[in-house]
């Protein structure tokens, strides 16, 4: 065994080979001092604060740097070392600034606990007087140099965690400082406002600048729960005062963020309490909202909605579903529409981003999820991150990107048509044309196949039609490639071998595989490409999608689909539908519904008449908003159901206040299939109402009662109907929460998927060939949009607009553009240009960036000032009906 | 990769790009251009410049007289080369002469004890310095044009 | 030329000054590279490390670590590839012997690095030279272009199969650079800040691989002992610190300069036989080892002057440098300008060198200004004692020794500035 045997202070422990005395101590409770040690973060050694005795060893050791060996006998605390500690506390009070009184860490500081616990009454040292003035040119940082004790923590976070290297020191000696970039303001550098070095900082050298003077440590509540913007699932903890929230600290047990957190994360979550909030039901009376009771509203909307089914059929209703509720609020949801609408037409805007990742993966593997977990990446020989800008997007996974790269060895691939943050990262940058996928996909594999780089073993034994697939594969050799996608023959041959050859490869992607008309081709052929090579079913493997929304997964995973029930069981299945109908006890409709983009064309052609909207806003979300705006005006009846007024909101009939994620109970499912739970941190704002007692009071005036204490009722009965939730429960998911398929009770959920067996038995190789995106630049449109996301910011925004710092950093949109083609249409730095494509037109500020090749502009769809989807074609992928957001023609004009 | 790059020698970069100019410092676009091309970040390269005494991020004479004032110059009387420089040059320690054209700044051991009191002129090093034979040298520098 | 005081005895500077430095055909023609020709030739690598074992060479930077022993680690450990340094950073005030090798016998440390490359199975090496030594620079670099001319540098060297390259790195000014696992994050492109140890270089040094680290003298060691062997190298010095030490002897005596003596020599015969005595006034005290060495009093001049000898003591030899201080000069002036050494050259990574060499400058300078305390002197002591006891590397722990033998002989003295006045007359009250 690997286990050393030791004493602490006479306590005999046990502890793991090549683990610190300090690691060793504080894992059995026992308390040494220490200000540089950080656990997560390399060893500096730095305080000495730390110094133990070992008995046979002269003098004294850092408890930190030293490893145990067997039969140590560690000595913690005596007088000599306890003066010691004294003596190098007093050293540094010497020289800090004591402002206790009106110290933001006050209560939480280190240093405070030291001098109190080493019982220093006096300074035996002359005390420096020297004062520098803060720095708070951050939106959210605040450094003050008087308190900074020079631990380093701050410099190893910002270097290992973000891998950003802003902060370092300076000079030396007693001289030394800390600095940010070239000793510049932080605003003027690299920072991206992450907070890690906030989180990490023992003093109150680093502080939130947006909760100073709001609340002292221990005055506030804290609970702890789950960022409610994307899908790496990050767990917080909110610090609360007056039920406010003032501050949120990354949870270190979270076992996806580990204690990291991202902007948005850690200082987004002001819109909460935002002055916008919607606080109490609206009804439109000649195209103004007048505020009414819930009553009113409530009996409202179900008398409309009984009307449009009575007169047009069920058919004519829809719902779109939310991928920011929660898994029980989508479980009520898609039930509500099934039942009390009678129809199938249920969607949400996991539509519009992985549809195609749904459709791929359960075809080629049989589950359309994350094969693997964010925590294996680190097993991973080579990533392979393609259409994903992952540090802007799920920016914990990003970094997580960064610190493998820069300290694990890990070898990234980077295919992207930008030259995004990952590629200064990547041994290899695949640089494609947008739209070309499938093309450098299959050439990867011809390589792969020709040089015999493939697993035999594995393609034989568990995967079928290899042979078929192989002959289309053969077609795609390096030089074809090259003519289709751009990239040159060697730097695909060199990618092909880096990932045939790795033990483990990993392939993650996101919306820049999905969002094409050939969306699922691109995502089969990526199964491919893992299956070939024996990818599949192993620890740092797979095929990963990074999902967007907080809870995206969940709301796939519990039928807000107009296709399958919870547990992607199909409607068009009699046994499966027989079995809800019996726990549900009605009778439910056999049709499949439509998809987001669908509804919205059957609205605008009249078909649908009445829609019922939770928290989802296509109205900026979705492509071609001038048409999702006729569809939008042409129905009957809209409820709108939200936390804000969105543009969408704005035009419905009845709009009905939900509330935010810090004030209700439930589950969201993470990225990598993590069902984890949501603390209630305060009561809803004003008269607004948990989203999941709404759908119920809707549902009893349709007539059919619902009748659920809480949310925790409703996960048993999805845990009833839903094979791969069928252990979950509440009462399980402290900590850590469960991973899917869970099946039964005694089940500890499934962190890796595909094991020994692909969910649908074998493998299915599918042959793909590449087709060209539906729209390309041509001489009336000569310019190639594809539009995406900035770290700042939110899907539409609805959410991050509102918070102060967010849109304080990033306050608008704009057209990123190469210098080649700025220079040809003579426009400058935020210089305005109108862009205009088939489909509408906008205005934007441009930025001029080698991150686009030349003939491509890239906008983001963050911002309703800007909205780049009243740009984008609403064709779709004909399998899983996504749209082609990452590819449009349209033509730029110097304004 | 924007991570460190091993084949550079970064004390090296920062010794060029200081060697080159007139002022004796690194200007900060060369400690830019030095991130870069080792694949260190700013603060990383700020860091390593500002660690090292030869180095200097504000701009200094044309002449830099370091003098020595380590143990055996400090016996061997460097307090005194330090009261004459100062007179001759009208500034103190740290400082530049209002022509440009020297600064004045005190290291550590120049390894030329045998010699002390000693001082080093941009990188010319003095020895068995005395008042007299440093009144010749700037005589003779400022005689430079 | 650095004045060479009448050395009878040479083995490390065996042609210092005999040989035009720039001219590797004169250092050939003195039996050069001879030593790399006979171990590529006739050794096995375990050969060259029993052989350094048996000769006792330690080594000469200041730890006087077993040269054989560090040899034996390096060759030991399993990863790959590894690096040999030499340690050419020098920057403890009153030592300039490197110095004097590097500009006048460049080639006999390109040859023990060759050697040390052998043994250790190591193809690469650097040399970490102080910046402020430019012409040392120059003349290695010509070195070193002549012995990859003379193929003792490069592809299969003596047709051995084994290969060697070497590279200069320059330092920029910095003392703790020359602390090897600093020099180490220095050559990496970083902060000169010291490493913790273990791990130490030879398990895991430059980049994370094993590394052979060597002074410059202790290189210099190495192709006598070869030719000559150890048994040979053994005649001189102690039985305990077998060879020669080059001494750096400065301060008030009448002549300054090096010395090459056996190990064990005394600090009269020092004075008298080789400093030709003291200039114009008594002898008061010497420190040796210098500015992180002990001052010796007058009772002190007659122990021998060997790392076994002054250890009993609990002093150091150091890197051998001796500053002579005569009755003219006043300790606490003397510890307040060591203090300020520390003080400027702490890396400022650990908290008890980073403010305590602060703290203890402060204090000395109030004391010499007349405005300290009789308990600033004990503050002082136990500072720097639990310096001694925390601190990271070697430079905040060795404070103790200057502070603690300074006040053992003139604790008087510095009181007495308390009281308002300076025996010496030096320090203005
Ligand atoms: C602050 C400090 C400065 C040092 N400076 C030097 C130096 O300039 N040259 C040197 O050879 N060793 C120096 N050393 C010692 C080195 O750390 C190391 O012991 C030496 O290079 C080992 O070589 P050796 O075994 O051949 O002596 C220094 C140590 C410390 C703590
Ligand atoms: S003892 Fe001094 S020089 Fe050594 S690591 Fe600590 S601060 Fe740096
Ligand atoms: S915690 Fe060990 S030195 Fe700081």
């Amino acid at each position: 065994m690997n286990t050393v045997n030791l004493t602490i202070n006479g306590k005999l422990v046990q502890a793991e080979k090549g683990s610190t005395i300090m690691e060793v101590a504080l894992a059995n409770g026992i308390k040494i001092p220490h200000l540089c040690y950080e656990k997560g973060l390399s060893i500096a050694g730095s305080c000495r604060l730390c110094m133990v005795k070992i008995k046979g060893r002269p003098g004294m050791e850092a408890a930190c740097t030293t490893e145990v060996v067997e039969k140590m006998k560690v000595i913690t605390s005596d007088e000599e070392i306890d003066e010691a500690r004294k003596l190098i506390v007093e050293l540094i009070l010497s020289e800090h600034k004591h402002d206790c009184l009106v110290c933001e860490s006050n209560g939480q500081c280190e240093l405070q606990d030291l001098a109190y616990e080493l019982g220093i009454e006096k300074i035996r040292f002359p005390v420096s007087k020297s004062i520098e003035p803060t720095e708070d040119s951050s939106q959210v940082i605040l450094k003050d140099p008087n308190k900074c004790i020079l631990c380093g923590r701050c410099v190893r976070a910002c270097a290992e965690i973000t891998v950003q290297r802003v902060l370092d020191f300076a000079a030396r000696g007693s001289g030394t400082f800390l600095i940010s970039g070239l000793d510049q303001p932080l605003v003027d550098t690299d920072c991206v406002s992450c907070g890690a070095c906030i989180q990490t900082c023992p003093t109150g050298a680093l502080t939130e600048k947006l909760a100073r003077f709001q609340g002292r440590s221990w005055e506030f509540r804290k609970v702890q729960t789950i960022c409610p913007y994307c899908g790496v699932g990050c767990q917080i903890e909110l610090n609360i005062k007056n039920d406010k929230i003032v501050k949120v600290y990354g949870v270190e047990e979270g076992p996806d963020n580990k204690g990291h957190l991202c902007v948005k994360g850690r200082f987004g979550f002001d819109y909460v309490h935002h002055k916008d909030r919607l606080t109490t039901p609206l009804i439109k009376h000649n195209g103004k909202f007048e505020e009414a009771s819930w009553d009113g509203a409530l009996n409202l909307v179900a008398t409309k909605f009984k009307e449009l089914k009575d007169k047009y059929g069920s058919d004519a209703l829809a719902g779109l579903s939310s991928a920011k509720c929660t898994n029980e609020e989508n479980y009520l949801f898609q039930k509500f529409i099934r039942i009390c609408f009678g129809t199938n037409n249920v969607d949400h805007c996991a539509r519009l981003c992985h549809a195609s990742t749904v459709a791929g993966l359960s075809r080629a593997f049989g589950s359309g999820a994350m094969t693997n977990s964010i925590w294996e990446f680190e097993k991973a020989d080579v990533i392979l991150v393609t259409g994903s800008n992952t540090t802007e997007t799920h920016p914990v996974i990003g970094n997580y990107f960064k610190h493998l790269a820069a300290y694990n060895g890990t070898k990234l691939i980077v295919v992207d048509p930008r030259a995004i943050e990952l590629t200064e990262y990547a041994e290899i940058w695949l640089r494609q044309k947008s739209g070309t996928d499938v093309a450098w996909i299959n050439g990867l594999m011809n390589v792969i196949i020709n040089e015999g780089l493939y697993n035999k073993e594995f393609v034989e034994n568990r995967t079928e039609n290899f042979d078929e697939f192989r002959k289309v594969v053969s077609k795609y050799t390096p030089g074809k490639v090259e003519k289709i996608t751009g990239i040159p023959e060697e730097k695909l041959i060199a990618a092909a071998r880096m990932y045939g050859k790795a033990d483990r490869g990993s392939i993650v992607f996101a919306m820049g595989i999905t969002q094409h008309t050939t969306g699922t081709d691109n995502v089969l052929s990526l199964a491919n490409l893992a299956m070939l090579c024996g990818n599949v079913g192993r620890e740092g493997t797979g095929v990963n999608p990074l999902r967007g929304q907080n809870n995206v997964q969940g709301a796939c995973d519990l039928g807000a689909l107009p296709d399958v029930y919870p547990g992607y069981q199909k409607v068009s299945k009699a046994q499966v539908r027989e079995n809800f109908e019996t726990t549900w006890g009605v009778k439910l409709p056999p049709k499949e519904g439509l998809t987001v983009v669908e509804i919205i064309d059957a609205a605008s052609k009249g078909e649908i008449k009445g829609l019922y909207i939770m928290g989802e806003n296509p109205m900026l979300s979705d492509p071609n908003l001038n048409h999702v705006r006729e569809g939008l005006e042409n129905l009957d009846f809209l409820v709108v159901q939200d936390i804000f007024l969105t543009e969408t909101a704005e035009l419905a009939d009845v709009v009905l206040p939900g509330v935010s994620f810090a004030e209700k109970e439930g589950t969201f499912t993470n990225t990598c299939r993590r069902i984890q739970l949501l603390h209630k941190a305060i009561p809803p704002i004003g008269k607004s109402r948990e989203d999941w007692k709404i759908i119920m009071e809707i549902s009893k005036r349709m007539g059919y009662p619902m009748a659920y204490h809480s949310p925790g009722e409703i996960m048993d009965e999805i845990a009833s109907l839903t094979p791969i939730y069928g252990g979950v429960h509440f009462d399980r998911l402290g900590g850590q929460g469960l991973q899917w398929p869970c099946p039964s009770r005694e089940h500890p959920g499934t962190p890796y998927l595909h094991k020994d067996k692909f969910t649908r038995g074998k493998g299915l190789f599918t042959p793909v060939d590449y087709i060209p995106p539906a729209e390309l630049p041509d001489e009336e449109y000569p310019f190639l949009l594809s539009t995406g996301r900035v770290l700042y910011h939110f899907h539409t925004g609805s959410l991050s607009r509102r918070s102060k710092p967010l849109d304080g950093i990033a306050p608008e949109g704009f057209l990123e553009i190469s210098p080649q083609d700025a220079k040809k249409l003579r426009i400058k730095n935020n210089d305005w240009v109108r862009v205009s494509s088939r489909r509408g037109k906008l205005k934007v500020k441009v930025k001029i960036t080698h991150h686009v090749d030349k003939g491509v502009v890239f906008m983001t769809f963050h911002f309703a000032e800007s909205a780049a989807n009243l740009l984008t074609s609403d064709a779709l992928d004909p399998v899983a009906k996504i749209p082609e957001y990452k590819v449009s023609a349209v033509k730029i004009e110097r304004i | 990769m924007k991570l460190r790059n091993k084949e550079k020698d970064v004390i090296a970069l920062l010794n060029k790009a200081q060697r080159e100019n007139k002022h004796n410092y690194i200007t900060e676009d060369k400690l830019k251009l030095t991130a870069q091309e080792a694949g260190l970040s700013y603060s990383e390269v700020y860091g390593v410049a500002t660690f090292y005494s030869l180095f200097s991020l504000k701009p200094r004479g044309e002449y830099v007289i370091q003098v020595c004032d380590s143990g055996p110059c400090h016996l061997m009387g460097s307090k005194s080369i330090f009261k004459v420089l100062e007179k001759e040059l009208k500034i103190k320690v740290g400082e530049t002469t209002a022509d440009g054209r020297f600064t004045l700044e005190e290291v550590s051991c120049l390894g030329i004890c045998n010699e002390a009191p000693a001082m080093m002129i941009n990188e010319k090093v003095c020895g068995n310095l005395t008042p007299q034979k440093i009144r010749e040298i700037l005589r003779e520098l400022r005689k430079k044009k | 030329m650095i004045k060479e005081l009448k050395s009878p005895l040479r083995v490390v500077l065996e042609n210092y000054g005999r040989i035009n430095p720039e001219s590797i055909e004169e250092y050939i023609a003195q039996d050069g590279y001879e030593a790399v020709g006979k171990v590529l030739r006739e050794m096995r690598p375990e050969q060259v490390l029993s052989e350094i074992k048996a000769s006792g060479l330690q080594g000469r930077g200041g730890a006087a670590f077993p040269t054989g022993l560090k040899w034996e680690f390096t060759a030991k450990a399993k990863d790959a590839p590894k690096y040999i340094i030499c340690n050419a950073d020098e920057g403890e005030p009153g030592t300039f012997k490197d110095r004097a090798i590097l500009e006048g016998d460049p080639h006999k440390i390109i040859e023990g690095m060759i050697i040390a490359g052998y043994a250790v199975g190591a193809h690469y090496g650097y040399i970490y030279i102080r910046g402020e030594y430019l012409l040392s620079i120059n003349r290695f670099n010509k070195a070193l272009k002549q012995a990859r001319e003379h193929r003792f540098l490069g592809e299969d060297v003596f047709g051995s199969g084994f290969n060697f390259q070497i590279e200069i790195h320059q330092g920029a000014g910095s003392y703790v650079c020359g602390e090897e696992t600093a020099l180490m994050e220095s050559l990496e492109g970083k902060r000169g800040n010291p490493r913790f140890k273990p791990p130490f270089p030879p398990s895991s040094g430059l980049w994370g691989k094993p590394t052979l680290i060597n002074n410059v003298e202790t290189l210099a060691n190495i192709a006598p002992i070869i030719l000559k062997g150890s048994d040979w190298f053994r005649t001189f010095g102690t039985k305990k610190c077998p060879g020669t030490k080059v001494y750096a002897i400065s301060g008030h005596v009448k002549e300054a300069g090096l010395i090459e003596a056996p190990m064990g020599i005394t600090l009269r015969e020092i004075i008298i036989d080789y400093a030709q005595g003291m200039r114009d006034s008594k002898f008061k005290m010497a420190q040796v080892g210098g500015t992180a060495g002990a001052i010796l009093g007058e009772d002190m001049l007659d122990v021998p002057l060997d790392y076994a000898s002054l250890g009993e003591k609990g002093l150091v030899l150091g890197s051998g440098a001796i500053l002579v201080m005569d009755e003219t000069t006043c300790a606490l002036d003397m510890l307040e300008c060591f203090l300020n050494f520390f003080k400027r050259e702490s890396c400022g990574k650990c908290i008890p060198c980073r403010v305590g060499t602060e703290k203890l400058l402060e204090l000395a300078t109030a004391i010499s200004r007349g405005e300290g305390k009789e308990d600033d002197i004990d503050l002082m002591l136990h500072t720097a004692k639990v310096m001694q006891k925390t601190s990271l590397c070697a430079l905040g722990q060795s404070l103790i020794l200057p502070i603690s033998t300074t006040l053992k002989y003139s604790r008087e003295e510095v009181t007495e500035h308390i009281k308002g006045r300076c025996p010496t007359g030096v320090c203005k009250i």
